[in-house]
């Protein structure tokens, strides 16, 4: 799926997805990869975790999973479809003592709060739910404070205004973080090219950047703005992608 | 290649869909098994592990897997690896949630970090960080020395005193990122999450 502030695009199936994106090929590129199952409607869990198990199995690095997820036995079946995290959005809302229960049974590393964020008419920021179908009351701030005192691990902040533009993750977003959080921070929403990662992963309120821009996936641009990044002294971890050419049977 | 049979032990807790899918990747037989005789005749035998020490000591023995391994791994000389919690459960003991014996093939003891070293770090530890290893040590084998791999866990063990080869990491206290010692093999971190540097590891514990 295309995604342009929360509007989809349909751009293919499994089989287009595998030749595209192949993220056995580019997965070396990446430190963590996310799945979403952002579809409308009537979601099949069935489905997306036989999707996750395709889409994961040649990649070697952590994996989150999430989309409707609010009860422990689908976040069990994505933990049982090679996903290690858990992302959850709408249901840290609706859903506390969901959190604290998932917390307990698979660790509080296992569960990402996501959080998607609108600028409204009058310029302030406010949280959006269920895709971005329903407003929160109040001020996002006001909202992650409250996401913060849940049993959460990472903070995914998705910028829905930048969503698939290509012009930049939005800054404004990290000023709503609280100055003493500890959680680390993850942000999304509108990465075009490496500029726009680096300029990310240089402010020190943010601990991760994410990309979901087909042009970040295509060719080898991924690998490329991997290879800026780490020359241009951004500390990303380090590994030997052409293992990969001495050893793969599959 | 030569076909290794690697049994890895499911005793309902780890990510095993991702550690078997690394070990076929790299060409070996891998069977997910929480069967007390299978555990036994395992060639090859992976403690995988996500959680809490206490519930997965809990469920071992609950199925009579403990046995099986310290019986596979002391009378048979059956080559084992620890990955994550699977590590710290071949600890003496852990002090997470009160204090439990752990299986004792490692001798240390698991702990949370220490509160002083690692006042400015984020618990629980999450992310890649550099490994350093020995020269001779096995499963870093054609690795540099200073390695990165993926940790997740906020309690952990330290290589203090221990005889067998040890890697260290740096997350504000030294910890114990990795233990080799005859036929007893354990990592920290995931290394079916750690990109090429693990799979290379893995590969070097197939192969040993």
């Amino acid at each position: 799926m295309l995604s342009r502030n929360f509007r989809l695009q349909k751009v293919g199936n499994m089989q287009w997805l595998q030749t595209n994106y192949n993220f056995s090929r580019i997965s070396y590129s990446l430190d963590e990869l996310i799945v979403l199952d952002v579809t409308r409607g009537e979601r099949n869990s069935t489905d997306f975790c036989e999707a996750l198990k395709q889409i994961t199995k040649g990649c070697f690095a952590p994996i989150s999973a999430g989309g409707g997820i609010n009860t422990i036995e689908s976040a069990r079946n994505l933990l049982h479809s090679g996903a290690d995290k858990v992302v959850i959005n709408s249901a840290l809302y609706d859903n506390s003592a969901f959190i604290s229960h998932l917390a307990s049974e698979f660790g509080q590393q296992c569960v990402v709060a996501s959080i998607d964020i609108k600028t409204s008419l009058d310029g302030t920021y406010r949280a959006w739910l269920d895709s971005g179908d329903k407003c929160l009351e109040g001020s996002a701030a006001k909202w992650i404070d409250k996401v913060l005192q849940k049993d959460v691990g990472e903070l995914y902040l998705n910028s829905i205004d930048r969503d698939g533009t290509g012009q930049g993750f939005d800054f404004g977003l990290l000023d709503l973080l609280p100055l003493n959080i500890t959680n680390p921070v993850i942000i999304a929403g509108g990465a075009g090219n490496s500029k726009h990662l680096f300029s990310g992963l240089s402010d020190s309120r943010v601990d991760a950047v994410a990309t979901a821009n087909l042009f970040n996936f295509v060719g080898d641009g991924l690998k490329q703005a991997r290879e800026s990044l780490v020359s241009g002294g951004i500390d990303l971890p380090l590994w030997d992608i052409e293992f990969t050419k001495k050893v793969s049977i599959s | 290649m030569t076909n290794t049979n690697v049994t890895i032990i499911d005793y309902g807790m780890g990510n095993l869909w991702s550690i078997s899918s690394a070990l076929q990747y790299l060409g070996s037989n891998a069977v997910i098994s929480n069967d007390p005789g299978e555990i036994h005749n395992a060639d090859t035998l992976i403690l995988p592990g996500v959680g809490s020490f206490r519930k997965a000591i809990n469920a071992l023995k609950k199925n009579n897997l403990d046995q099986s391994i310290l019986e596979a791994v002391k009378t048979k000389g059956t080559k084992l690896l620890g990955i994550c919690l699977g590590m710290q459960l071949l600890g003496t003991e852990s002090t997470e949630d009160g204090l439990t014996l752990g299986l004792g093939l490692i001798p240390g003891r698991v702990d949370k970090f220490n509160p002083q070293k690692t006042k400015e770090y984020k618990i629980p530890h999450i992310g890649f960080n550099l490994v350093h290893s020995r020269t001779d040590a096995h499963l870093f084998k054609g690795l540099p020395q200073a390695a990165d791999f993926y940790f997740v866990h906020s309690f952990r063990m330290l290589a203090d005193g221990l005889i067998g080869k040890t890697a260290i990491c740096n997350y504000g206290d030294a910890f114990l990122a990795s233990y080799e010692q005859d036929n007893i093999f354990a990592t920290q971190f995931h290394p079916e999450k750690s990109q090429t540097n693990g799979l290379l590891l893995l590969k070097n514990f197939l192969t040993l």
